[in-house]
């Protein structure tokens, strides 16, 4: 049997304090409140979706999925990043305010340009970098009827070897651990929390051969060395990825990787020299 | 249309902006007090050089009650950094018994034993175990 449907008028109202950035009109962002109604079940996007249907059809915000699996609602609510889907009316009996996410330019209201993040991300080379001669026998067969049997050897994992990344493959790419970051904030050079994770998801991966190509981003002073644990980013993810665990445990296999490039013998200079006369 | 980004600047008080990052500072400023008990403990190794006369000064140097109030903080500041190192050390460390990773819990207690071990150690150094029996 169908519920009756409350009306929005017999419902409970909030104060919900958005901060507006219209770039046509504002130089800095501006304050604006508006009364919400909610129940138990509204969420922080709800309440945006219903601003914007009934009182301000020009608030500008992202979202897709409302179940915290696309990563394109994140807001600060309070000061605190989090996804407006997964974040609810009902916790804040005095009110709240929502913000775009920190760290980030602002572009409209609560729409930030992520494009720092996603350069960072594509600098530690997120994908499988395979064993080069399965590689070669995979593009060498590209385009044939017949690939050859190297290139259909599957890449078995055990449960166990799936068990020491999948934590790290969580990650939504939603950029929440990018607002709690001050180093991110004080230098946007920095990789960042989400960037260094992927890269030691991809470095702990059985099947991946790629890790001497991330290795010299992850060691340079953006890199793992620049993180000072403040752990907040691991506070505010929604999936449990725990980057602030990923990029300390990459200050590890960055010392490592110093050691054992201090103690190898050096690249002989591959020219050969002129023979003096 | 052209764009017009606001790019937000991090406040020099930014760190009081979050109880998170106040938790952090906080963290971080317990080497304060740990720099009063180095010094302290550098100006003992002085004194000790110059005699025994010297020595007596700095022993009696220490027992002024705002010597004794800031060692103190630094001991509570070093068992605080302690509380927070201990529980940040199964994120960074993961040990792997076999296939399995030993519960973070686990190491927690270990590292808290290792202190346990340590003060028991200096109690018997300084002559306590034998005044006892």
């Amino acid at each position: 049997m169908k519920q009756p449907e409350t009306k929005p008028s017999d419902m409970q109202h909030l104060s919900v304090a958005i901060q507006r950035y219209r770039p046509e009109q504002d130089d800095t962002p501006v304050w604006q409140s508006y009364q919400v109604p909610y129940d138990d079940s509204t969420s922080v996007l709800d309440a945006l979706h219903w601003i914007k249907e009934h009182q301000d059809s020009s608030l500008t915000y992202r979202w897709s999925c409302r179940m915290a699996i696309c990563g394109s609602c994140g807001v600060m609510v309070d000061g605190t990043p989090k996804l407006g889907c997964k974040t609810f009316l009902r916790d804040y009996p005095q009110g709240l305010k929502v913000a775009a996410l920190a760290n980030f330019p602002i572009e409209k209201d609560l729409v930030v340009d992520m494009s720092r993040f996603l350069q960072h991300l594509t600098t530690i080379k997120p994908y499988l970098i395979g064993e080069p001669s399965l590689v070669q026998a995979g593009s060498a067969s590209a385009g044939s009827d017949q690939p050859s049997s190297a290139a259909l050897q599957p890449q078995l994992q055990s449960p166990e070897q799936v068990k020491r990344y999948q934590q790290f493959a969580n990650c939504i790419n939603c950029g929440l651990c990018y607002s709690a970051c001050p180093q991110f904030g004080l230098n946007p050079e920095f990789l960042g929390p989400a960037a260094i994770a992927l890269a030691h998801r991809y470095n702990l991966d059985s099947r991946d051969q790629g890790k001497a190509e991330r290795q010299p981003a992850l060691n340079s002073k953006d890199g793992v060395w620049s993180c000072t644990f403040v752990g907040f980013c691991s506070t505010v993810c929604p999936k449990g990825v725990d980057p602030a665990a990923a990029i300390n445990q990459g200050k590890i296999v960055s010392t490592m990787d110093g050691v054992i490039q201090w103690f190898s013998p050096k690249q002989l200079d591959a020219t050969p020299q002129e023979p003096t006369s | 249309m052209s764009r017009k980004p606001y790019q937000p600047s991090m406040p020099a008080d930014w760190w009081l902006k979050h109880p998170a990052y106040r938790f952090y500072m906080l963290r971080e400023a317990t080497v304060l007090p740990l720099l009063f008990f180095i010094g302290s403990l550098l100006y003992g190794l002085y004194c000790l050089s110059q005699g025994e006369a010297s020595w007596l000064v700095w022993l009696s140097w220490l027992q002024q009650p705002w010597v004794m109030a800031l060692n103190g903080l630094a001991l509570v500041a070093s068992l605080f950094h302690a509380f927070t190192f201990f529980r940040l050390f199964p994120q960074v460390m993961p040990l792997r018994v076999g296939s399995r990773t030993l519960p973070a819990g686990w190491m927690i207690a270990g590292q808290w034993f290792g202190v346990l071990l340590v003060f028991l150690a200096l109690w018997w150094l300084l002559g306590a175990y034998h005044v006892i029996n």
